[in-house]
């Protein structure tokens, strides 16, 4: 198809518009998933903040 | 005979200085650079960006030196935007002072960060109906995502001859923010719907902070690598920041990187802004276009939070919409100072920070995305 028209940048604008909420609903779905890394333990802030 | 002569020898004297080739654009362009450094002193708009951009415009209208051809100092300082450097640098910088815990407590609001970048969209269209090519019309709309560095990125990706205009727009609108998006946010929203007040968020643990970035960076870079430099710094300057080791590593990339790479970004930006090349009619066409972008953001990200609401029994104050434009803080702050003007004890700051911080990941998708489909 050819890309210098104002067809294309229609269909662009919308396959980018709905694609970049797809993939940042996917960030959502990670970020929900990240509190189960506590599960693995807790870091000590205080001699982490000590050792350097 | 000796007078002829001498005239003759003047006249050369007074070609060689830049006197020959000024004209009336470089005095319009110089007072453009004034009335930047001006804005930022008394108005305090962006000073950090403007004193410099104003100036470096005030010396690339001044003919004669050498400074902005190959082998003069603004010229390579340009060479490290033209060369994709800066805005990755600055983007460290950037990741090592933000704290994405509001991001990462209210994972729901990250989409709000996609849903106001519709002026994005609204402004290619535009700009291609105007008759840019498709390749300027991605780099203007680029401008609605509210991220400089990104503005500056897709622009030198895909139409560098206009880094002047697209980048002199999307940090004048930056600072205008709080001018621009509250008479959009209380058209589109009630009264009752501006004093909703969230719940406290939960707190986000070291483990969580630390993984975050590590995580972004490896799927991001997967799915869109040619956003990769950018991702990629904001998430090692962040790491920096997180991981408490590497705290003097931190610093450095959120003072003296930053500061550093402000001063080299703002001279190469402002030695583009010659005469010849801004005045032009696109620059009008690029600062209206702008200003729709922006203005059609702020609404769909408010009508995207409201959308939302329709579907959640705890619901959200729709102002956070607007936060989802990439501007940090300015977007998350505008926010916040409205929802005070009905409801003095609404503090929506720090969950609006949540919805702003998920709009840089927004441009950098939407940037990616554009940039594998026209590429």
């Amino acid at each position: 198809m050819e890309k210098d028209t104002v067809t294309f940048a229609i269909m662009l604008s919308v396959i980018d518009f709905f694609l970049s909420m797809v993939l940042i609903s996917g960030i959502g779905v990670i970020l929900w998933l990240l509190p189960f890394l506590n599960r693995l333990g807790k870091l000590d802030e205080e001699s982490m903040r000590r050792g350097h | 005979m000796f007078f002829d002569e001498m005239l003759h020898f003047f006249g050369q004297m007074a070609a060689q200085t830049g006197l020959a080739q000024f004209w009336w654009g470089n005095v319009l362009m110089i007072a453009v650079g004034i009335a930047m450094i001006l804005l930022a002193i008394i108005k305090k708009y962006e000073p950090l960006l403007l004193v410099g951009i104003g100036f470096s415009c005030i010396i690339s209208n001044v003919p004669g030196s050498d400074l902005v051809l190959p082998g003069g100092l603004f010229h390579y300082a340009y060479e490290g935007v033209q060369l994709l450097i800066l805005p990755p640098l600055i983007f460290f910088g950037v990741g090592a002072m933000t704290d994405f815990g509001p991001m990462i407590a209210n994972p729901k609001l990250v989409i709000l960060g996609a849903a106001a970048h519709l002026g994005i969209f609204v402004a290619l269209i535009g700009a291609k109906l105007l008759g840019f090519t498709i390749y300027e019309a991605g780099a203007i709309g680029i401008i609605g995502g509210a991220d400089g560095p990104m503005a500056i990125f897709m622009t030198m990706k895909l139409a560098p001859h206009l880094l002047p205009q697209i980048s002199v727009a999307a940090y004048s609108y930056m600072a205008l923010m709080p001018l621009i998006q509250p008479p959009v946010m209380k058209l589109l929203t009630s009264k009752r719907e501006r004093q909703i007040r969230m719940k406290q968020m939960r707190t986000v643990s070291r483990v969580e902070r630390i993984a975050f970035p590590i995580v972004i960076g490896i799927v991001v870079n997967l799915l869109l690598p040619p956003v990769a430099p950018l991702i990629t710094m904001l998430m090692l300057g962040n790491l920096f920041k997180e991981v408490l080791v590497t705290e003097r590593l931190a610093k450095a990339a959120a003072n003296e990187v930053m500061n550093v790479v402000i001063v080299i970004l703002t001279i190469a930006i402002g030695s583009t802004m010659g005469a010849d090349k801004f005045l032009t009619g696109a620059t009008i066409e690029i600062v209206a276009l702008g200003l729709l972008a922006f203005l059609c953001g702020t609404a769909s990200g408010v009508i995207g939070a409201k959308i939302m609401n329709l579907f959640l029994e705890e619901k959200i104050n729709p102002l956070l919409g607007s936060a989802g434009i990439a501007s940090v803080p300015i977007a998350a702050r505008v926010a916040h100072v409205v929802a005070l003007q009905d409801d003095p004890e609404n503090f929506l700051i720090y969950h609006a920070m949540g919805p702003n911080l998920a709009g840089v990941f927004g441009t950098a998708l939407s940037g990616g995305i554009m940039l594998a489909l026209l590429q």
